[in-house]
């Protein structure tokens, strides 16, 4: 299955046999897109997601202002302010469908981040094995070892909160993960004959990683990208929340639920509404999540 | 088995080594000068170099691991900035038995309400109580436990007034009201865990179920529920086992996010104080303190594991 580019030199032979392959290839993909598209729980998850990606983007056209602080303070929900206000006058509904902003720039590129460096790690350790997997598995180990939310308290603490510290805070933390499971489908690869082909051939070991191994264990990381995803929002809204996120005035959920939280017994939608946002995003990047790993694996 | 343990404590030791040179590399090398970083920007130089010196962070770096590595293993601890004069010995002590005290309670309501769960749903393998017992569990997991918390306190705690908001009893209270108040707290958590260990539990319910003995079992009459209870559970349970040492990560990592929601006195929200008070001798300790519980504990899950399962404790 492996494809690497058409040189004028090959013969028909050849092309007819990368042809079938891409003509396989493309088969199993309209098969994993038509399974995805039959799955309920699949298209749950993205019309939700798709919802607040729309809201990230144009929430402040579709909704009144999330900083106009001119409507009565902490008022109950009515027609006027659909979630109520806040402590400052704000409208709820406002500045909870602009939250989705924030944990929709930091998570995908966290895990964007965690999938390029894990990815590297993974690869050199799976294919190298020997000396360089035993060191790299161990300090993947002593990293693991850790929760994730203690060793980014302890880094943010160090050095400040934004958006870049969040992103690549968690894109690091989520890196050993990654490389581990990039690793094994390494280590199922590397002794196919296409491997052995290619390295015969003289191919550089960098080559036969990214242009062999790496187009041939895609399912296994896109899966692993989209559960990352769902941690990494999970993991940003968390950080937030105790105080290591971004700072106020953000709308950001976890940061919002924290701030409001001593309104909890007097006017709880103000904390109510961007838990249950919260909730509902988390929710629908898991069900795209499950949705793809269980269409790859039929 | 002593020779299974010995060796998976031996392969703890480089990794707690890893993990300390971490702790130390974030904690003291990472923030540069660290009078500065204590003292803040408008401190004098005099007065930072004073405190480098008493401190002892103008030594070499691989002195400075030494000593203090040498200080965490003798348990001088060092006393904490921020609550002045107290030893952070002490502190992380009593907040470790209060977190102990809420993990204990919540892994007793996780899990055998979650096992109970997963062999149900595995019993009724793809009925539709299993598909909304798989799906509506794994969906409580992704949901960040300070959100759940925030959902709990304002049904059970603001508007039908059954259980109190906060997780620590007035002063002079009788000891086991302590429980009534750790209620709320623990059912974020087990939330947390219901979905893997349950999913877990499920799928090792059904692997056993199609296995020729457990047919053997129901052929020679056995009544259904023996059937369940000594010849499925036993065999079930092994991969439910594991994934709950494997938890602990995510049940410490919840803890942190729990105690700080229902303000409650344990290690992860001494952690989270520590962190950003910028404590660093609590915040180290209780840092190194959590990862020798996580690899304490993931070994716990593997030794029962290994007396679950003959195969694994002979292979090694």
């Amino acid at each position: 299955m492996a494809t690497t580019g058409t040189t004028p030199d090959r013969g028909d032979l050849e092309l007819q046999v990368n042809a079938a392959a891409e003509a396989e290839q493309r088969r199993q993909r309209r098969f994993v897109v038509r399974t995805l598209f039959r799955s309920p729980t699949f298209l749950a998850g993205l019309v939700i997601l798709l919802f607040w990606i729309f809201m990230a983007v144009f929430s402040t056209h579709v909704t009144q202002s999330p900083t106009n602080t001119g409507g009565a303070i902490l008022a109950s929900p009515s027609g006027a302010h659909w979630f109520g206000t806040d402590d400052l006058g704000r409208d709820v509904f406002a500045r909870t469908m602009a939250g989705a902003h924030t944990v929709l720039i930091i998570a995908p590129l966290a895990t964007a981040l965690a999938l390029l460096w894990g990815g590297i790690v993974g690869l050199i350790a799976g294919y190298h094995r020997g000396l360089t997997d035993d060191i790299i598995m161990r300090i993947v180990d002593a990293f693991l070892a850790l929760p994730v939310i203690i060793t980014a308290i302890l880094i943010i603490a160090l050095l400040g909160r934004s958006y870049a510290v969040l992103i690549v805070v968690i894109g690091a933390l989520f890196t050993p993960v990654v490389s581990r499971t990039v690793r094994s489908a390494v280590i199922g690869e590397r002794e196919r004959e296409y491997v052995m082909a290619a390295r015969l051939r003289g191919e550089r070991s960098a080559f036969v990683m990214a242009r062999e191994i790496l187009p041939n264990i895609t399912q296994p990381i896109i899966v692993e990208g989209t559960v990352r995803l769902g941690y990494a929002v999970f993991t940003a809204a968390t950080l937030s929340f105790l105080g290591f996120g971004l700072e106020p005035p953000s709308p950001d959920w976890g940061l919002v639920i924290a701030s409001e939280w001593s309104n909890l017994q007097t006017a709880p939608w103000v904390v109510l509404a961007p838990a249950l946002a919260l909730a509902s995003m988390v929710v629908a990047v898991n069900l795209v999540a499950d949705g793809i790993s269980s269409a790859f694996s039929k | 088995m002593a020779r299974f343990i010995g060796r998976r404590l031996l392969l703890m030791v480089p990794t707690l080594v890893l993990v300390s040179i971490l702790v130390f590399a974030l904690s003291e090398i990472l923030p540069g000068d660290l009078g500065r970083f204590i003292l803040g920007p408008y401190a004098s130089q005099s007065a930072v170099t004073q405190l480098d010196h008493k401190l002892g962070f103008d030594k070499p770096i691989y002195v400075r691991y030494f000593e203090w590595a040498g200080h965490f293993v003798t348990g001088h601890w060092g006393t904490s900035y921020q609550y002045t004069n107290l030893s952070v010995f002490s502190i992380v002590e009593h907040a470790l038995g209060n977190s102990l005290l809420l993990a204990g309670f919540a892994l007793v309501i996780i899990v055998p309400t979650s096992i109970a769960v997963g062999v149900f749903a595995g019993l009724r393998r793809d009925s539709l109580l299993d598909r909304i017992i798989t799906v509506s569990s794994l969906s409580m997991t992704v949901i960040p436990e300070f959100v759940s918390g925030v959902i709990l306190i304002v049904i059970f705690a603001v508007e039908l007034n059954w259980l109190p908001a906060s997780a620590t009893p007035p002063v002079g209270s009788p000891f086991v009201d302590r429980f009534y108040y750790l209620i709320l707290p623990a059912i974020p958590l087990m939330l947390l865990e219901l979905g893997y260990i349950a999913r877990m539990a499920r799928a090792g319910t059904v692997q056993v179920l199609n296995q020729p003995y457990i047919r053997t079992a129901t052929l020679k009459g056995l009544p259904q529920r023996r059937v369940v209870f000594s010849h499925v559970l036993r065999n079930a349970l092994v991969p439910t086992v594991t994934v709950i040492g494997s938890q602990v990560g995510w049940l410490i990592g919840g803890l942190v996010v729990i105690e700080t929601v229902f303000v409650y006195p344990g290690i992860g929200n001494y952690t989270v104080h520590a962190a950003l008070n910028h404590d660093q001798p609590l915040l180290e300790a209780c840092v190194l303190v959590i990862a020798v519980i996580y690899m304490v504990s993931n070994l716990v899950a593997d030794v029962v594991v290994a007396l679950l399962n003959p195969r694994i404790r002979k292979s090694s």
